[in-house]
């Protein structure tokens, strides 16, 4: 029986130490986790804007356009108490002027977000959620967070909304078919 | 010496380069533009059209007709208009309902499919009556059902073109013995004979009247008064009209020299200051029209109210005082009414924001034994879409709390019973309770969304709808009661 020289038994060692290194990060539980924002949960303080280590903030708002019902009375859109349904700086509710209206026939116009100029703070995602269909909400662009192991946001988030999520299925949108549905 | 004097011409030297340099420097940065690259937000940058509101093409009201079947049982049971027979949203002397539903709820009798939207349906004489909208032959469909079976007994269609825009049928019809009036999404009025469906009379208001079609179509549901349809007309030539039911003549018509607008509110008669007064909210003002003796269809008060969306109607308080109410922000008036020697002033008592006291978006509060019962708009902020007590004087009694809320829904008060329908289809029933929140059962009785059409009780039969069908529950106390 011939003897293990110390120089293979540490070859052997690492192989056998990288294999199950890999095995391990090919299981489901290993996946690696990202922040996101559940938009059932989201209550839109507007911490998100502040608290975020990027500026302007890594949470920017989505359109779900299926949700949307292309309304002139936007309240996502208008402010409160706009005297015209029209884009003038004074009538739009975002002050980032980051949601371009535009007219697509009869009394249906469009809502399109210019994520450049979002800054997250959820003003026209409660403006939608109380006056209309939902379909404006918050998600961390996985372009633009850098994942801290501690989120910033997630610390002050008065509602729980912000929570690790497999990096699959890293946005969470209100499309999406509900848990029991997936199977 | 010449060391220092070196040294101190090189520092001088040191120096005006470096002023030199930065002066370079300066002058460069001073000639930059210094305007900044700002997109100016201005008006008009939407494409909105020069007029937005396209106007129908003229239709044939009388439509087409079709008998499917004759009325076989005739249930007993009575709802004939928009909040019931005394406008309140109550079943006053109808028979005992169950205080407990069985573990399957209480009996699903029959549904229909409808058209997507929010209208509800009438009762009168066992047959249901409802403005549907079909989206295969675009037009609105006065529909005739048996209460007894949901049997479709027939239908009068005619031409229209409605797009969903957050629904399409949202008005609930009036009828008589001799009367059946509807309002459909695009401002057409039709009058038909309620048993047979014959067609009497049609008005295209906005075609009549040059109306401005509220945004998401008009929810106003039309109101018959000892043989007349009054309409809020809202054009510039006429606020309000009175029509003959039988013949369609016009039989006074209401100025509006300022141009004040339609809204989805409907118009309610009140007893005020000792007279009877057709309440309406316009887009502009709460006015008040006498209803009765020679100034009938004269305004008499009016309270300048800019909400710019309004859908629930006027409810009386007492002699005096009634209550007008708004969603998107808006809030409610606590409005009173008195009369001097045939002068009628109207004073606001309050006006709340959602946040600060009673309101209601789509819904019209019910005012029972003294206190007022609303479903909170989802900008109450801690009430919001919970069920709520009031005071009339503005004080908070009791809400639902945060475990139940729900949504826009409907609400009604039969046999001592609040029935309140959620967004989402669930029935809950409390019991009045002028001290707290009692829930005395819930069920899921809908499975589609936006349940938001206004609940109908004939009997012991309740109608209630989501945005896709409508079903017809037994509520009696013997059937599905438990213990």
């Amino acid at each position: 029986m011939s003897q293990v020289n110390r120089r293979d038994f540490l070859r052997v060692a690492a192989v056998a130490v990288g294999s199950g290194v890999a095995l391990k990060a090919s299981q489901p539980g290993a996946e690696a986790t990202v922040w996101q924002i559940d938009p059932a949960l989201c209550v839109q303080c507007g911490r998100c804007a502040t608290n975020c280590v990027i500026n302007p903030s890594a949470v920017k708002c989505v359109h779900s356009y299926p949700i949307c019902g292309y309304c002139d009375l936007c309240g996502a859109y208008l402010q409160p108490a706009a005297k015209t349904r029209d884009t003038g700086a004074e009538s739009q509710l975002c002050p980032m002027a980051a949601i371009q209206r535009t007219h697509i026939e009869g009394v249906y116009y469009q809502y399109t977000i210019d994520e450049e100029l979002c800054v997250g703070c959820g003003k026209c995602v409660k403006g939608c959620a109380m006056f209309g269909n939902g379909s404006l909400y918050l998600q961390v662009k996985r372009d633009l967070c850098v994942n801290c192991n501690d989120c910033a946001i997630a610390r002050e988030c008065p509602s729980g909304a912000m929570h690790r999520v497999p990096l699959s299925e890293s946005y969470l949108l209100k499309t999406d078919p509900p848990p029991e549905a997936q199977g | 010496m010449i060391r220092n004097l070196f040294q101190q011409a090189a520092r001088i030297l040191l120096v005006a380069v470096s002023l030199s340099i930065s002066g370079c420097f300066l002058y460069g940065w001073m000639m930059q533009d210094s305007s900044l690259e700002i997109a100016v937000s201005l008006p008009g940058g939407d494409g909105r059209p020069e007029s937005a509101d396209e106007l129908e093409k003229e239709t044939d009201l009388e439509g087409v007709f079709t008998w499917f079947a004759d009325l076989e049982k005739e249930q007993p049971g009575l709802w004939p208009r928009f909040r019931g027979k005394n406008f309140d949203n109550i079943c006053q002397d109808g028979p005992p309902l169950a205080s407990k539903w069985s573990e399957d709820g209480p009996a699903e009798l029959w549904s229909v499919a409808l058209g997507e939207g929010y209208a509800a349906p009438v009762v009168q004489n066992g047959r249901v009556y409802l403005l549907d909208y079909d989206e295969e032959l675009h037009g609105d469909v006065v529909r005739c059902f048996s209460l007894d079976n949901g049997r479709e007994l027939w239908r009068r269609f005619y031409e229209i073109s409605v797009k969903r825009n957050h629904g399409m049928s949202r008005t609930v019809p009036a009828v008589t013995e001799s009367l059946l009036v509807t309002v459909g999404p695009r401002c057409h009025v039709l009058c038909l004979d309620p048993e047979n469906g014959d067609f009497r009379w049609g008005m295209d208001l906005q075609r009549e009247y040059g109306v401005t079609e509220p945004l998401w179509y008009t929810g106003q549901c039309p109101l018959i008064d000892d043989g007349a349809v009054i309409l809020a007309a809202g054009g510039p030539d006429a606020l309000l009209v009175a029509v003959d039911g039988m013949t369609g003549d016009i039989l006074w018509k209401t100025p509006n020299p300022r141009e004040w607008a339609m809204s989805h509110s409907s118009i309610i008669p009140l007893h005020l200051a000792g007279v009877k007064t057709y309440v309406y909210c316009t887009l502009g003002a709460v006015i008040g029209v006498a209803a009765e003796g020679s100034r009938r269809g004269e305004v008499l008060w009016e309270v300048p109210w800019k909400a710019r969306v309004i859908a629930p109607s006027a409810v009386q308080v007492d002699e005096k005082r009634f209550l007008v109410t708004a969603g998107y922000g808006e809030g409610s008036l606590m409005i009173a009414v008195v009369q001097n020697a045939g002068d009628f002033e109207a004073e606001v008592l309050y006006a709340v924001s959602p946040k600060e006291g009673i309101a209601c978006e789509q819904q019209t509060p019910i005012f029972s034994q003294g206190l007022l019962y609303t479903v909170m708009p989802k900008d109450a902020a801690a009430l919001r879409e919970q069920f709520a007590c009031y005071h009339p004087d503005g004080q908070l009694i009791w809400s639902s709390g945060p475990d139940n809320r729900f949504g826009l829904g409907p609400y009604m008060l039969a046999d001592n019973k609040f029935f309140v329908l959620s967004d989402d289809g669930v029935l809950t029933m409390m019991a009045r309770s002028t001290e707290k929140f009692e829930a005395l059962d819930s069920r899921r009785v809908l499975t589609g969304n936006e349940a938001w059409g206004p609940l109908a009780l004939a009997g012991t039969r309740m109608l209630l709808r989501d945005s896709q069908r409508l079903i017809c529950l037994e509520m009696g106390a013997e059937s599905g009661e438990e213990g």
